[in-house]
Parts: structure tokens; C-alpha cells; sequence
């Protein structure tokens, strides 16, 4: 576990570090935030749309949000650019899982990011009012289903990195995987509110764990059955895809030539 | 004049054909460009699906106002993507070579690089404008016209200008990577929505501060008739024009700070 928990140490130190270029770059996010806080709350003055009321909507927008922005630090441009440039051979000759070491890595990213997301709910509780906290049961499965959202988002991320092996470019891939999850996670809007055909693929594609699913916990929309379902099927996913991503690393190094050295 | 237009467009060809080697590059960027429209499009369209209007605001003069940012994002990358690398040009101690040639520098760094990904953003912007414009109720006439191309004209330099202008305090800021300018670029989204939604200190950062606002939301305003604030919109050339003024004046500045990097 050494090692890992040394990756860790790096790339918490790397964000405090750059502590202006990662603030910046949070700082950037939030205005994303308010565009969504702005168009929702004008669509929901005095009216509700699909049982989603302003009430409703905050929360759930604050915690996609928030969803949003962890697991967004730099390990993954970082893994591409390694692989892009072919220093990734140097990763590859350490005596660590390459997988399990940019996860360790992620880990890092996310103690920062966390510190960033207490300041936003403290400043967005202070000047928009207080939320009310679902019932236990929920608070519980919405804290498990929060935790189970990080190593989702790094396997997005992963998975989208590995494809560098074989397109040596990564700008393109990264902005697509963005997209698709911005749409099917039900970050900017409730799945529920897409049309039927898009909330049926949304509903049958693991991209809902990364927002929807910790968001309708917390506002109640859904019972502690249905509630424990969906954090099943985040697990479900998760396991799915790090064992897929496992099986795509070993055909991902057959492609790498690294010149020079 | 015209010999540092004809130049420009040399040094962004030969920038281009480089670019274009990396075939498989170029759709992956023109693709992700393209599906990050798209996902906001998504968005905004089912919520019409939903509701008739957001503040008076239809669906197609919105896809007007998504449109006219897309656009201007690809007039960015395709012609002046240079400008986000000019931390790097600094921070590496590249722009020396600039400083020697006979050719403006700021010109020859916003040539520097060419975006694959703004073809995707303006096919994308392009169909969302001429879709707004065929759905949207406008009076045409010869005079509307002229205008509206001024309009269109003023809004691109305004949004070029900005940019440039945050990208150049790099020379101000440590760090090779250029946080300030993409921060900014953040907020350059808020223009993809009608500005009566937003609260007054964010009126006054779109309208005044950051005149994003110009990029979109007053020329469209001007010619749909939507939002009651048209005739701010006949001052979008003159505002294209200031921020490039501005954006100019910034860089000038900025450079007499440049201090090369050795070697």
C-alpha cells in the first residue's frame, strides 16, 4: 500500500502547490454553477416542472455540481500527456498496479477538491438559505453513494486515457467523454425530465452514478429501496468497468512504441 | 495592410498543414468540439420541451444566443487559437523568435497554432444561427441586413478582443498555463442565456466588465425584438472594436514585462 499512499502524498502536494492555477481552475467551474442556478430558478418561479419544484432543484443541481467538479484534477490529462509523449514507459517499469497507482493518484486530487466543495456549500447555504437534510436512511445511502461516485468518474476518466494508446491524442476524446456525461448524468437536468428515448439509454448507461443517482437520494425522490438499488447499480458498474478497463490496458500497451529514450 | 492579412493567413496555412498531417487528430477534435455543443443544445432543448419560454425568450432565439457563442469559440480556435498559448510561448522563453521577425508579435502569436476543434464549433454554431434565424419571426430589409453583418462582425471581435486581452495578462501572472483566461472563458458561457436571468452583479459583469453580453445577447436582442434592450445591440461594433483596441493595448503593455527565459 506504500507506494500508493506516496502517489497520493504527490498530487495533493502538486495542488497545493499550484494552489492559484487549481483555484483558478475551480474558480472557472463554479460560473457553470451559476448559469444552471440562474435558468432553473427562472424556470421554476411559482411552478414546478415534472414534480421538480426549486426546492427540489438546488439541491439536486448543488450536489451534480459538486459531482461535477471532484475527480476533475489534472491526473488525467496527466496519464494522457504520459502516454502521448511516451514517458508513460517509465510508469510501466515501476512495481506497481499502473491501474491501481492513477487511482491512488486521483485520491490525492480529491482531498483538495473536497476542501474547495465545503467552501461552495457554505457559501452557496449562506446565500441562498438552508437545505433540508433527507431521513437517515437516505443521509446514509446518499454519503455511500457519494463515496462510490470517485472511483466511477476516475474509470470514466481512465478508460478515456487508455484510448490515448491507440489515438495518441487526447483533447478530443476527453471533450466527448465530458459531453456524454454532462447530457446522461443528469448533471444539467433530471433524467427524468429528458425525453422518454434519452432517459430510457440515460437509465440503461453507467453515466447516471456520477450525479443523478446521489442527487435524487438526497432530495428524497426516490424510497430507501429504490434509493439501495441505485447505489447497487453504481457498484455494479464500477466493478464492470474496472475489470474492463483491466482487460483494455492489456491490448492498450500492445500499441505503445516509444521512440528515443 | 493588406500584406499583413495575406501574411497571417500564410503563417496560419503552414500551421494548418501541419495540423492536418494528424488526420485522426482532427476528428477527434472537430468531434468533441461538435458533441460539447451539442450536450449544451441538449439541454436547453428539453427544457423547451417543457416550458414555451425562458423570460419571453423562445427556443430558437436561444439557439440564436447558444449559436453566436459557438461560433465565436470556433473564430477563436480556427484563427486565433495562438492566443491560449501564449503562457507557453512566455514561460518557455519562445517568443524571442517573435520579437526578431518583422511582423507584428501579437499577430505572429495568435498564428501560432491552429484549433482542429473550431470546425466543429462553428458548423455547429453556424446550424444553430441560420436554424434560429429561418425560425425566428424578423422583418428583413436590405438596411436589417447590413446591419445585422455589422452586428455579426462586431460581435466575433468582441469575443476575440476579451480573449486576447485575459490571455495577455499571462505577462502579469507566474505559470505557463494561462488559469486567468479560462476562468473567463467560463464565464463567456453565461452569455449562451437571456442576461434578464441573472442577478445585477452579473448584468454588470456581462454588460460592462466582461462585455460578453455583446457577443450574443444584445445584437440578438436588436434583431429579434426579444428582451427589450435592442438598442444596445447597435453598440455592438464599437464595443468589438474597443475590446480589440483594449486587447492590443494590454498586449503592448504586457510585453515591455517580458524578460525572456535565458539560453
Amino acid at each position: 500500500m506504500r507506494p500508493y499512499l506516496a502517489l497520493t502524498r504527490a498530487m495533493l502536494r502538486s495542488a497545493l502547490r499550484y494552489r492559484i492555477t487549481f483555484l483558478m481552475g475551480m474558480f472557472g467551474m463554479f460560473f457553470q454553477l451559476i448559469a444552471l442556478f440562474a435558468v432553473w430558478r427562472v424556470l421554476l418561479d411559482e411552478r414546478e416542472i415534472g414534480g421538480f419544484g426549486w426546492a427540489e432543484m438546488r439541491p439536486y443541481l448543488l450536489i451534480g455540481f459538486t459531482c461535477g467538479m471532484i475527480v476533475s484534477s489534472f491526473t488525467d490529462w496527466r496519464m494522457a500527456y504520459r502516454i502521448v509523449e511516451g514517458t508513460v514507459s517509465l510508469d510501466l517499469v515501476k512495481p506497481v498496479d499502473y491501474q491501481f497507482a492513477r487511482f491512488a493518484e486521483i485520491v490525492g486530487g480529491i482531498a483538495a477538491e473536497v476542501g474547495v466543495a465545503v467552501v461552495l456549500w457554505a457559501g452557496v447555504l449562506v446565500f441562498t438559505g438552508p437545505i433540508a437534510l433527507p431521513p437517515p436512511e437516505l443521509l446514509a445511502l446518499f454519503a455511500l453513494s457519494m463515496l462510490l461516485v470517485v472511483p466511477l468518474k476516475f474509470l470514466f476518466s481512465y478508460v478515456a486515457g487508455l484510448g490515448c494508446f491507440w489515438t495518441h491524442h487526447y483533447n478530443g476524446i476527453r471533450w466527448t467523454q465530458q459531453a456524454v456525461v454532462a447530457v446522461l448524468s443528469g448533471m444539467m437536468i433530471p433524467l427524468a425530465l429528458l425525453p422518454s428515448w434519452l432517459a430510457t439509454t440515460a437509465a440503461w448507461l453507467p453515466f447516471a452514478g456520477v450525479a443523478s443517482t446521489p442527487g435524487l437520494i438526497f432530495i428524497g425522490r426516490v424510497d430507501a429501496a429504490e434509493a439501495a438499488r441505485l447505489v447497487a447499480v453504481q457498484a455494479f458498474w464500477i466493478v464492470v468497468l474496472w475489470l474492463g478497463a483491466r482487460l483494455a490496458f492489456r491490448g492498450a500497451v500492445k500499441q505503445l512504441t516509444v521512440h528515443g529514450g | 495592410m493588406l500584406r499583413t492579412i495575406r501574411l497571417y493567413l500564410r503563417l496560419l496555412g503552414t500551421h494548418l498543414r501541419a495540423s492536418l498531417e494528424y488526420e485522426a487528430d482532427f476528428w477527434l477534435m472537430a468531434l468533441g468540439a461538435a458533441m460539447t455543443q451539442v450536450a449544451g443544445f441538449v439541454f436547453i432543448a428539453a427544457v423547451f420541451l417543457r416550458v414555451p419560454d425562458i423570460n419571453g425568450w423562445t427556443f430558437w432565439t436561444v439557439a440564436l444566443l447558444f449559436g453566436m457563442v459557438g461560433f465565436s469559440e470556433g473564430v477563436i480556435n480556427l484563427f486565433f487559437e495562438g492566443m491560449w498559448w501564449l503562457a507557453d510561448l512566455k514561460h518557455n522563453g519562445e517568443l524571442d523568435y517573435l520579437l526578431v521577425r518583422p511582423y507584428p508579435v501579437a499577430l505572429q502569436a495568435l498564428s501560432s497554432q491552429v484549433g482542429l476543434n473550431g470546425l466543429g464549433n462553428l458548423l455547429t454554431g453556424g446550424a444553430l444561427i441560420v436554424a434560429g434565424l429561418v425560425n425566428t419571426d424578423i422583418d428583413w430589409s436590405p438596411a436589417t441586413a447590413v446591419v445585422a453583418v455589422l452586428l455579426f462582425l462586431g460581435a466575433m471581435a468582441a469575443r476575440v478582443g476579451i480573449m486576447l486581452a485575459c490571455n495577455a495578462t499571462t505577462f502579469w501572472l507566474e505559470g505557463p498555463t494561462s488559469m486567468f483566461a479560462f476562468a473567463v472563458h467560463q464565464v463567456g458561457d453565461l452569455a449562451r442565456y437571456p442576461l434578464a436571468i441573472y442577478p445585477v452583479v452579473l448584468k454588470g459583469l456581462l454588460g460592462v466588465v466582461l462585455p460578453f453580453a455583446f457577443v450574443s445577447f444584445f445584437p440578438v436582442s436588436w434583431l429579434t425584438g426579444e428582451g427589450g434592450t435592442g438598442w444596445l445591440g447597435l453598440l455592438t461594433p464599437l464595443v468589438g472594436v474597443y475590446c480589440v483596441v483594449l486587447a492590443a493595448w494590454v498586449f503592448r503593455r504586457g510585453l515591455t514585462r517580458y524578460e525572456s527565459a535565458g539560453n
